[in-house]
């Protein structure tokens, strides 16, 4: 699901540091997103507008952190609007929803524990790529 | 996986295909979680069904015993038999436990029946003597009963007064004026739309199954709707369910072609002598 690999150059520690502290922030998006998803679409905007002019480096990692941070936001939307219509509306609490809450549960923790390991190896001036969101950034971020 | 990384290496057509594939994987396996999970009973596993019926069941104790010291319940048998005979009829014929619900009647000259938590079914004095025949109680008390059933009371009581408020009620902490504040709410202002016409719809289906005609019901509501306008203060049960002759319709369009009894709506002797007992209660 993660792919590590050694980047094109070797990063500057300050380059390093820049790109494992977006991952830090995204963690941060990442507990506040599963209750209320605008903090994720918050986190992304704060990354794009922070990082645009960073090194390539820098760049593709905010870049991956915020398509990890989209990725979540209609998944997380949907959980919130159908809690939202369990407290306010006549749809009632159902085994569904509660799977659908662990469901997100589920997948929130697997992207946070594969934040936490990326802001770890990128401090290190590793590069890692995330399945879908690596390729997709690939797809974005040129040199 | 480790290996040498470098910018722009990729075909772009061999890169987006390897997005799509895992993007697709990707969404395969959400949904696929979700839906195994969706297979464990978590309702039952967390006892959330019992634990909403019992908060419930408190509110809806709560709520009765404030309308009993403030109201007069009738409790001649020879008024409530007949209109238990009504309910019990709906439920036996919609596998409707009757045990679960605890008919009420109140002498109270306002046209009215409501819900309330805890499967709790207030009928005024009013509403009987109103009704000309037994098939319009019928669909009156049926469109209780599905509100009931459905859940709406909880619903709307959570919508109109907050989910705070009605815990604070089931925990003992709530004051009286908010307890009158939150029966006014449920006896004498309407469920949206939407509930009013799922009750009107689900107790079309429970007279047809009880081979009750609901047509009487839809003339009930015509009828109500006219008189209206005339005493507005006191039909309570119209007032209370807007556009009335709109769901009087939408009966009529769901019967339509169908047949049914008509004896039953003619049986109207047991019906007025009902009325009469009510009547003479009331004077």
């Amino acid at each position: 699901m993660i792919a590590t690999s050694t980047f094109h150059y070797q990063p500057t520690d300050h380059e390093a540091e820049k790109a494992s502290n977006s991952y830090v922030m995204s963690m941060i998006a990442i507990m506040g997103g599963l209750p209320l998803p605008i903090i994720n679409l918050i986190a992304t905007f704060f990354f794009y507008l922070g990082n645009r002019k960073g090194t390539f480096y820098v760049r593709w990692h905010c870049t991956q952190a915020l398509l990890s941070q989209l990725f979540l936001i209609p998944f997380n939307s949907a959980g919130f609007w159908w809690t939202v219509s369990i407290i306010f509306t006549s749809e009632t609490i159902s085994s569904q929803y509660i799977a659908y809450i662990l469901t997100l549960f589920i997948f929130n923790l697997i992207e946070f524990i594969g934040t936490i390991y990326t802001a770890i190896i990128t401090r290190k001036g590793r590069h890692v790529e995330w399945w879908v969101i690596g390729g997709l950034t690939n797809l974005i971020c040129k040199a | 996986m480790v290996g040498n990384w470098r910018p722009n290496q990729f075909n772009l057509q061999s890169l987006m295909k390897k997005i799509l594939t895992e993007l697709v994987l990707t969404v395969a396996i959400i949904v696929a979680v979700w839906f195994g999970l969706s297979q464990v009973d978590w309702m039952k596993l967390f006892k959330i069904k019992q634990a909403t019926q019992n908060t419930e069941e408190k509110i809806g104790d709560l709520f009765w015993k404030m309308m009993q010291n403030s109201e007069t319940e009738i409790t001649s048998d020879s008024i409530v038999a007949p209109v238990d005979s009504i309910l019990t009829r709906i439920c036996t014929a919609n596998s409707i436990d009757r045990k679960k619900i605890k008919l009420h009647l109140l002498r109270k000259d306002d046209i009215n029946a409501f819900a309330l938590p805890g499967n709790h079914l207030v009928i005024y004095s009013g509403l009987i003597t109103t009704c000309e025949n037994e098939a319009e109680l019928y669909g009156v008390i049926g469109h209780e009963l599905a509100h009931m059933e459905k859940n709406h009371v909880m619903n709307k009581l959570v919508k109109e007064i907050g989910l705070s408020v009605l815990i604070s009620i089931s925990t003992g902490n709530g004051n009286s004026e908010a307890i009158k504040s939150a029966i006014k709410q449920i006896s004498s202002s309407a469920y949206d739309r939407k509930l009013e016409t799922e009750a009107d719809l689900t107790a079309v289906d429970y007279l047809e199954k009880a081979g009750i005609d609901p047509e009487p019901f839809a003339n009930f509501l015509y009828q109500l709707a006219d008189q209206t306008k005339n005493l507005p203060s006191q039909i309570y049960w119209i007032s209370s369910h807007p556009e009335s002759k709109e769901r009087a319709e939408k009966i009529i369009e769901r019967i339509k072609g169908k047949s049914f009894p008509k004896a039953e709506v003619m049986d109207s002797l047991r019906f007025e002598r009902l009325k009469e007992r009510v009547q003479e209660l009331v004077k």
